[in-house]
């Protein structure tokens, strides 16, 4: 019953990140849950082109890089799924007729990539300026062949796994998930299980954004006040 | 002094002052405060909300609440002081790079002592400093070089020679607003002219490309340095030359 990597069921891999590491990009993030490791960049609010302009919003954008090879089917999904999810929580209407692009590398991949890519986004997004309704924080549970339920999985326990759950919550929002990704064979109960777990699990990552986010602004006030 | 309140996206502000907490249950029926939001806050309902990171500040006079970030993408404001470059010219004035989602537009009249007879002629590529008149979500900005009230220049128009580099919004605005250290080092050390812009741009002319070069690299340096850490950088850089 015990995990590769003797972690408890309920218990998140070591969090790491730093902000502002890319020198061009308006905003970037580099999150890391274990191995699985994504870099984000955010560019924008910048000019977007006549055919692809909103009048009265701005538009997103989102780009997906595997980490081998050239992007496929299973990546424009993403690309797609994340555009979804922030197109709603960006106040794009404080930006009309231009476009916020963010493209998320995938340095390492090892489970649970999509919550380390929308995580590494959120954070991005904050670095960048973009205005958020929220914090938008993610993770991954997946259900085992023995029944138990196992938080943050590797790409080992996923492979093994019946069902695969990513969530991913608004902070402070008591409404649903803003994403919610299920696969393989799983009941209703199963579902719900995870659904909890996942939701403190992203309090968890909530909490360690804040340290992270409360660092950087320090840094950045400590020196204005001088 | 008080103490800091970093807030992240989608914290709810609790703006009542502390005073008023106390006195919460004589004054239920308070004159209602007018709050005013600024950058980083948006109402919602009932709530005050953050939208962006960043250090919570509030004035108790005016009532004003703001959230102070850092970033690097410049969002243009009227009556702000803007570095930028000539990128096209039409024929009612020129489009400016002002490092804003859309260029802004610069007549050809927003100069000094400028009439349809005799305009000023700026290539494309020229950096100018101008200050922001007419910013919003809904039209491109546009820009001026000079005074539209006294219809002086006032250190507004075209710079000459020199260099031009980017920076963080940050950095700028504290170039700008306070006596910033690593300006009165250099000083101390080498004659140069310098123009900020709080769109993150700056302009620096010095008397040679070395000494221009080493006074943009000063000013690169000190974003994170205290006003001694400054002082000891300049002083390092000056020695080298």
């Amino acid at each position: 019953m015990s995990r590769p990597d003797r972690r408890e069921a309920s218990q998140l891999r070591a969090l790491n990140c730093s902000l502002g590491q890319l020198n061009r990009a308006d905003g970037s993030a580099q999150f890391s849950a274990g191995n699985t490791s994504v870099v984000s960049g955010i560019y924008g609010p910048v000019e977007a082109k006549v055919y692809e302009e909103k009048l009265d919003r701005a538009v997103v954008e989102v780009k997906f890089r595997p980490d081998i090879g050239a992007p496929t089917t299973k990546d424009k999904w993403m690309e797609s799924a994340i555009r979804n999810t922030f197109e709603r929580e960006i106040l794009a209407h404080l930006h009309p007729r231009t476009l916020v692009q963010i493209v998320i590398q995938l340095r390492e991949g090892d489970g649970s990539v999509d919550s380390a890519a929308i995580n590494a986004t959120s954070l991005a997004l904050v670095d960048a300026g973009i205005p958020l309704k929220c914090m938008i924080t993610a993770a991954t549970c997946a259900v085992l062949p023995d029944d138990t339920t196992v938080v943050d999985p590797t790409q080992e326990e996923i492979d093994a796994a019946r069902s695969t759950h990513t969530f991913a919550f608004a902070s402070g929002s008591s409404t649903g998930p803003l994403y919610v990704d299920s696969r393989g064979d799983f009941t209703m109960d199963e579902y719900n299980h995870c659904y909890e777990l996942c939701a403190l699990a992203t309090e968890r990552v909530l909490a360690f954004m804040r340290t992270a986010i409360e660092g950087k602004v320090t840094k950045e006030a400590k020196i204005s006040a001088a | 002094m008080a103490s800091v309140k970093i807030v992240l996206p989608g914290d709810i502000i609790d703006t009542r002052r502390e005073e008023d907490t106390t006195q919460q249950e004589s004054n239920v029926e308070d004159e209602a405060t007018v709050i005013r939001l600024g950058p980083g806050l948006v109402q919602s309902s009932e709530a005050v909300s953050a939208v962006t990171a960043g250090v919570l500040h509030s004035n108790s006079e005016t009532n004003r609440w703001w959230v102070a970030g850092n970033k690097r993408r410049y969002v243009a404001a009227v009556g702000e002081p803007v570095v930028g470059v000539v990128v096209a010219r039409h024929g009612e004035g020129y489009r400016v790079d002002i490092g804003s989602a859309h260029d802004a537009l610069l007549s050809h009249l927003a100069f000094e002592g400028a009439t349809k007879r005799n305009k000023p002629n700026l290539a494309v590529g020229t950096v100018v400093y101008g200050r922001v008149v007419v910013a919003n979500s809904v039209m491109d900005p546009e820009i001026e070089c000079y005074n539209s009230n006294t219809g002086k220049s006032e250190g507004y128009g075209e710079l000459s020679e020199g260099f031009m580099f980017k920076c963080s919004l940050g950095l700028a605005r504290r170039l700008i607003d306070t006596k910033a250290p690593v300006l009165a080092a250099l000083g101390n050390g080498v004659p140069f002219e310098v123009a900020v812009g709080v769109n993150g741009r700056v302009w620096v002319n010095a008397g040679s490309v070395a000494t221009t070069i080493l006074v943009a690299n000063a000013i690169r340096n000190s974003e994170y340095l205290d006003a001694k850490q400054c002082r000891q950088m300049v002083k390092e850089l000056l020695e080298k030359q």
